[in-house]
């Protein structure tokens, strides 16, 4: 893996030395640092516009974008990458951070599970949209982060409410999805073939 | 500027609570003086042409309230131990050259040694304190005109980078030099209820402004928006300037785009402007035909993009 260091620089000068690089080398893979996040949805951008698989990482204050020739090979225990589904569109939907009454202890321990098997579901699974309390599941400290990560790395579209993370005050700690507001989901709720409710 | 008192009269049509394109002040009940100033650093190398566009865009302000520059003042920032002279001048008389195309006079300036270059105009217009268009005056039932391509932000990028032709660059810089002068004198012919101008925030941070408080939605015509297409594979690239990035962090809980609105067109939606086009809200009846008169004075391409609807407020719809 090509590392390449392109922190100190600005626009769109990282995008310009990750090309450099690319043209003279042409490594399967480069790990690039840069130290803003503007860059590193630019490198982002240029690596997937020369067909690499990208992922983006934070490291020590740094921002890292990891990019693969070609298909990246799902890592085990992931779903593998999946064209979006157009037979039956699932959206999945948690107003909450766990699963039922009764036992809260019990209820988180489902809600992880439940997220982490959620991959069952297969290319059916849609989006998946986290509203109220269930806006912590995609949070710094949430427990399903990586899995999370590695469903939206799979191509799903995760969606995190805007309104409630503002309400927590969690704006700053989130780490997976898009933020999102009313209208994106009600418009997906008419999109998709099933909506499921936590 | 939260937490500071500022005094206000009865005779400030549009201050800084409204947080609009420029202050409007009331002198008498048919005349009320539009101020405005902006300046900035060099988007382009060429001096003369950075004087052109650092000028258009100053006297926008002016225009997107539907008023008349008359007059006008240079704010310099100069290295003048590290740059010759010589290129102030040719900055300089850019600007100049702009203000004598608007019908506006210099009428004095002020200079500083900076470390960086920078440019700008302070400005003073005429309206009639009745036909002050603001930004805040969306009408359910409106149609949105935009009278210059988006993209000029992503490009400059690229120029940055070494990456567009040079045919391209310059047909950039002219359109940046471009003065809103025609667009205004054409609105002014029909009801029009709110405009500002495509800037620093891009078209979406723009329309934000305009949505918030309006208590009215709007629904974008995403492939009507005219664009750059140069633009669109230069975003698909990563050629993207930071400020794109924020405005859409910043205004994203407002937007809600459709699915077949792909990536690269999204960017160009949040690319910052310099001196960009006027964003007019028309009554629908008299789209058409503004578009016609904005045809004729040779604005062009300029297109209609979207509508205000009733519902849902403060929303942003992209189809």
């Amino acid at each position: 893996m090509k590392e390449i260091d392109a922190r100190g620089l600005a626009c769109p000068a990282p995008v310009l030395h990750t090309k450099a690089t690319l043209d003279q080398e042409k490594p399967a893979g480069v790990r690039v640092l840069v130290d803003n996040a503007a860059s590193q949805e630019n490198v982002k951008r240029f690596l997937e516009s020369q067909g690499f698989a990208t992922v983006l990482e934070r490291s020590a204050g740094d921002f890292v974008v990891v990019g693969r020739c070609g298909a990246a090979p799902a890592p085990a225990g992931q779903p593998a990458a999946r064209p979006a589904a157009e037979s039956n569109k699932i959206m999945v939907m948690c107003a909450t951070d766990r699963i039922g009454f009764g036992d809260d202890h019990l209820g988180v321990k489902l809600m992880v599970n439940f997220l982490r098997t959620l991959k069952e579901m297969g290319p059916e699974l849609w989006r998946l949209v986290f509203v109220n309390n269930g806006v912590k599941l995609a949070v710094d400290g949430s427990e399903v982060l990586e899995e999370l990560k590695a469903y939206e790395r799979a191509g799903l579209k995760i969606l995190v409410c805007g309104t409630c993370l503002t309400h927590f005050n969690l704006l700053e700690r989130k780490q997976v999805g898009e933020t999102t507001n009313m209208l994106d989901i009600v418009t997906a709720m008419q999109l998709a073939d099933k909506v499921v409710n936590l | 500027m939260c937490g500071i008192h500022i005094p206000t009269d009865e005779n400030v049509l549009v201050g800084l609570e409204r947080a609009d394109d420029a202050g409007v002040y009331r002198v008498s009940a048919t005349l009320a003086l539009i101020q405005t100033v902006d300046f900035f650093t060099p988007v382009v190398d060429d001096p003369y042409w950075f004087g052109q566009i650092a000028a258009a865009n100053a006297l926008s302000d002016v225009y997107a309230m539907g008023g008349v520059p008359k007059t006008a003042m240079n704010l310099v920032a100069f290295p003048v131990k590290e740059m010759d002279l010589s290129i102030l001048r040719r900055i300089i008389q850019g600007g100049l050259d702009k203000m004598s195309e608007a019908g506006v006079v210099l009428v004095g300036g002020h200079s500083i040694e900076d470390k960086e270059l920078k440019y700008g105009l302070a400005v003073t217009g005429f309206v009639h304190p009745d036909r002050v268009l603001t930004k805040k005056n969306l009408v359910p039932g409106d149609r949105l005109v935009l009278t210059k391509p988006l993209g000029t932000g992503i490009i400059n990028t690229a120029v940055k980078a070494g990456m567009a032709p040079p045919e391209l660059a310059e047909k950039v810089m002219r359109l940046m030099a471009a003065l809103n002068r025609k667009a205004c004198e054409a609105m002014a012919r029909f009801d029009v209820h709110a405009c500002t101008d495509v800037t620093g925030f891009g078209l979406l941070g723009h329309l934000a402004e305009m949505v918030s408080g309006s208590g009215a939605g709007v629904r974008l015509f995403a492939k009507q928006v005219p664009v750059f297409p140069e633009a669109l594979g230069y975003a698909a690239m990563g050629l993207i300037p930071a400020g794109a990035h924020k405005n859409r962090e910043f205004r994203e809980a407002m937007v809600a785009f459709h699915d077949a609105v792909d990536r690269p067109l999204r960017d160009v939606l949040f690319d910052p402007q310099t001196s960009g086009g006027l964003l007019i809200s028309v009554g629908a009846a008299q789209a058409g035909e503004l578009l016609k008169a904005l045809g004729d004075a040779g604005v062009a391409p300029s297109a209609e993009i979207g509508e205000v609807l009733p519902g849902p407020e403060e929303k942003i719809r992209v189809e």
